[in-house]
């Protein structure tokens, strides 16, 4: 899927720029993006390494364990099955997102697919909780739009609070959408195989 | 308010939890970093391979294109056509989605009807493709089936609400 529109991105690019007779922009455009990586790969890794080394921390004082069995109920409807191991990862993922500490969530998402995926080889139906997990990650939990009201506050916004609320019932909706929709394609999907 | 309170008193309550436990916070932090710097050096091609995409669509006029294609549809759904471009660069970069935020503001205001719908689509909206293309790096079966669809008509819906709200 990721192979195919990346293609199609590209593609359809680099066609459309030589009809258009922009061909000869391309490369530096490309080139552009490539170097968008580094920096942005840069400003990350700053996350990353504060993040990742507080994670540690909080490990140490067993507050994954805390968090797990708080979220449990929720998880075991939406991704039943997992590990402790997993699990433990999954929730963190979740709970770092809804604190808006983006950079802290992904690399534990990532922890999350890669035993989940390590799981896939003896139980294929853990794809599904892959599924699951991008798709609440994808659809975001953030409660608090951090960047956006700094942005607003920036820009000299009178009211930069007044998409507090309307964020809040815009994520839910759209979070709660994409939940059921994937658990309609899980039964579906079950129910084919 | 609560921004500038929630961060460090997280971190504060963390090394206050840790210094009580007596655990070794320091060798802690720089084992997590350790594994916060392979995560990185990991995200970076994949970065360069989306970030590439989105560039040479920007460049071609490509963007601009479907934002015109799509504007029935945002006619449609009720929103301004001028938040076409912001919808579709959400699900695809962060960064860019994020300019064109500052933009539209810029342009029509921080409390008009867009900027307050492009704010509400910005904070409430993750980038789909992104995310997926980063978490997936690490799994060996790249596969991820019906997650992008989902998620993208979730997100829609969302957007439809923003549009609802102002």
């Amino acid at each position: 899927m990721l192979q195919w529109m990346w293609f199609g991105m590209m593609g359809a690019s680099l066609i459309y720029a030589c009809i258009c007779g922009r061909g000869a922009d391309m490369l530096a455009a490309a080139l552009a993006g490539t170097g968008d990586a580094i920096s942005l790969t840069l400003r990350l890794g700053a996350g990353y390494l504060l993040f990742c080394g507080l994670i540690e921390i909080m490990k140490g004082l067993d507050i994954p364990q805390k968090l797990n069995r708080l979220l449990q109920p929720l998880l075991r409807a939406l991704m039943p099955g997992m590990d402790a191991r997993a699990g433990q990862a999954v929730t963190m993922n979740l709970s770092m997102n809804l604190l808006g500490l983006g950079n802290a969530a992904t690399p534990l998402g990532m922890e999350a697919v890669r035993s989940l995926d390590s799981l896939r080889e003896s139980r294929p139906e853990m794809a599904h909780n892959i599924y699951m997990l991008l798709i609440l990650n994808a659809t975001s939990l953030q409660l608090v739009p951090t960047t956006v009201l700094a942005l607003r506050t920036a820009e000299g916004s009178a009211d930069a609070n007044a998409i507090l609320l309307p964020s809040l019932l815009c994520t839910a909706a759209s979070t709660a959408a994409g939940a059921l929709l994937g658990m309609a394609c899980r039964r579906l999907e079950q129910r084919h195989a | 308010m609560l921004n500038g309170l929630m961060l460090p008193a997280l971190m504060l309550a963390l090394l206050i939890g840790a210094a009580w436990r007596r655990l070794p916070m320091y060798d802690l932090f720089v084992e997590g970093a350790k594994e916060g710097m392979r995560v990185a050096a990991g995200v970076l091609p994949n970065l360069a391979a989306m970030l590439c995409a989105i560039s040479l669509m920007q460049a071609s006029g490509l963007m601009e294109a479907l934002c015109g294609l799509f504007a029935p549809l945002f006619a449609w759904l009720g929103l301004p056509r001028e938040v076409a471009p912001l919808v579709l660069l959400r699900p695809m970069s962060g960064s860019a989605s994020l300019a064109m935020v500052e933009r539209l503001m810029r342009e029509y205001g921080t409390d008009s009807r867009i900027g307050l719908i492009a704010c509400t689509v910005m904070g409430s909206s993750e980038t789909i493709f992104y995310t997926i293309c980063v978490y997936m790096s690490v799994a060996r079966d790249r596969r991820t089936g019906y997650a992008a669809p989902c998620a993208l008509l979730g997100s829609l819906l969302g957007v439809w609400l923003a549009g609802r709200l102002f």
